[in-house]
């Protein structure tokens, strides 16, 4: 925020900021030159909306409702997934957001592995981790439990961590000055007070992970995911009408609820 | 202890929480949905053994078509790009009327942003599983899809941006006689460039890794080729595509998040 770039127009000159204009050259080149990369051009754009509209007179089908009870069981299934997942990664962020924080940490080594632990875990999305657990315990909820388990990991921790390093560091001494050790330090001062961050942070990552959970089932991870693969593959529109709408509900209603239920608990 | 009677009185009693029989409750409903997803902790624990033999395969990561792979990368950074472009696109133009003191009616801010919330309610995988179905493989229905998702978010930012902006300015252009478009053109978006550009950035960087798990579904990019190599049990191929996206991811995040604090 010291050397930010200018881009009051107009200059002095009476023309754009440069900044402004190499930015908008560089990217109008990127964009030409990669759109050969991306098999991209004005007419195949067009063509392919005809084919989307072609495509959407599958969906005028009657749903099969036979299906019904199945798809309620694959939604809680997916609901099911985030929470344990969360929870899961509640227990094992704590401690490494302790190790993580600036003002936590017992010295400044542990802390630096703790951050790049939690960075390089956060980096790859959640459907790679769910691909490699797939291929290692085989098909079911499991391995997406375990992928969504160790991307909150990546995330919570370093939340939890950034909450931490903004708490009042006079209650802190105040702690100490009683006598309190290392650990009763972060125990009885610290986390107390990190905790409505804590619990925002938390709701907020429940709903990020309901929503990942979701789409995990594409690569055989359990939930709503592998019902949707699958009736594509075997073209059941009479199926994938249900699950689409059902997708779109539960995410609507995710985006009603959270921000109610956040205000309400904190 | 002897109870002393005018003493206990002023101290106010301790207040009744509930909250641990909410957290047992919590742990039930957990410990239920372990057993009904057939999650079993012991079968974790003993298998534990074959778990740290299988991930020691990712050990030796083959760099040999290292050139295939980056270029693979470039195509998914390309993917994210355009899809992001369509994004950008779409949100400039609904913007305006979503954002709740330019929109020109009542009816106009309802409809775009019922819109953008339905863009937005559409998880990108799910769209491009159905635009891989109507359009065939390749890269096209990738890049749809992230600008379909993303114009969603896209729109939903700009417009409350565009909110935020202190209304006389909006007033002075209105006084010298702009019409809706003209407010927009001089007032909403000058107003709201910096935010846009680094809102806009976080959406590239949102997009390259989600277009990195796009080929897991046919849609282009290294995810397709990460997909096939760890169905034909190739580990080390697939440790040096996850490396490849790993380090891309993290200099990326780094490079955005540079770019975003300049502009700001």
């Amino acid at each position: 925020m010291t050397s930010s770039i200018s881009l009051r127009w107009p200059t002095r000159r009476g023309l754009p900021p440069l900044p402004f204009v190499v930015g908008i050259a560089a990217l109008l080149a990127a964009l030409s030159f990669s759109a050969r990369v991306v098999e991209l051009d004005l007419g195949k754009l067009a063509h392919s909306f005809v084919q989307l509209f072609v495509f959407a007179g599958n969906f005028f089908v009657t749903p099969d409702w036979a299906y019904l009870p199945d798809l309620f069981a694959r939604m809680a299934e997916t609901v099911g997934m985030a929470l344990l997942a969360t929870t899961i990664a509640l227990f094992a962020s704590v401690p490494l957001a302790v190790l993580a924080a600036r003002n936590a940490t017992p010295n400044i080594f542990v802390y630096r592995v703790a951050r790049d632990f939690l960075s390089v875990v956060r980096a790859l999305p959640e459907l790679v981790w769910a691909l490699v657990f797939v291929s290692a315990v085989g098909l079911g909820p499991l391995p997406g439990v375990m992928a969504l388990s160790v991307v909150t990991i990546g995330f919570m921790g370093k939340l939890f961590a950034e909450s931490i390093e903004v708490v009042d560091r006079k209650a802190v001494e105040g702690v100490k000055v009683v006598g309190a050790r290392w650990f009763q330090l972060r125990i009885f001062a610290m986390l107390p007070q990190a905790m409505p961050d804590l619990i925002g942070t938390t709701m907020y990552i429940i709903d990020h992970n309901i929503r990942a959970a979701a789409i995990l089932g594409i690569v055989g991870a359990g939930g709503i995911g592998f019902d949707m693969i699958e009736s594509m593959h075997l073209f059941r529109f009479a199926r994938l009408i249900l699950i689409t709408a059902s997708i779109y509900v539960l995410v609507s209603l995710l985006d009603h609820i959270s921000p109610w239920l956040r205000e309400k608990v904190i | 202890m002897p109870p002393k009677e005018q003493g206990a009185s002023l101290i106010p009693k301790k207040p009744q929480s509930r909250l641990w029989l909410w957290v047992a409750l919590y742990f039930g409903l957990l410990w239920w949905i372990a057993v009904r997803l057939d999650i079993t902790f012991e079968n974790l624990l003993t298998s534990y053994p074959d778990l740290i033999e299988y991930l020691s395969r990712y050990g030796h990561p083959d760099f040999s078509d290292l050139h295939k792979y980056l270029g693979l990368m470039g195509q998914t950074i390309a993917l994210a790009l355009w899809g992001t472009f369509l994004a950008f696109i779409a949100a400039l133009i609904l913007a305006p009327f979503a954002a709740r003191n330019l929109s020109p009616s009542k009816w106009c801010y309802r409809t775009s942003r019922e819109i953008l919330n339905f863009m937005r309610a559409m998880p990108d995988l799910v769209l491009t599983i159905l635009f891989v179905a109507a359009l065939g493989l390749g890269p096209l229905p990738g890049v749809l899809a992230l600008g379909v998702h993303t114009a969603g978010f896209l729109g939903k930012f700009f417009s409350e941006s565009m909110e935020r902006v202190e209304p006389g300015i909006y007033e002075g252009l209105a006084s010298t006689g702009a019409g809706f478009m003209q407010v927009v053109a001089f007032g909403g978006w000058p107003s709201v460039l910096r935010e846009v550009a680094g809102q806009t950035l976080y959406i590239f960087d949102r997009n390259v890794r989600m277009a990195s798990v796009l080929g897991l579904v046919g849609a282009g990019g290294i995810g397709m080729a990460l997909h096939v190599s760890l169905q034909l049990f190739e580990y080390r191929q697939a440790s040096a595509l996850i490396l490849v996206i790993l380090a891309t991811l993290i200099a990326l995040d780094y490079a955005s998040g540079w770019l975003r604090r300049k502009i700001a």
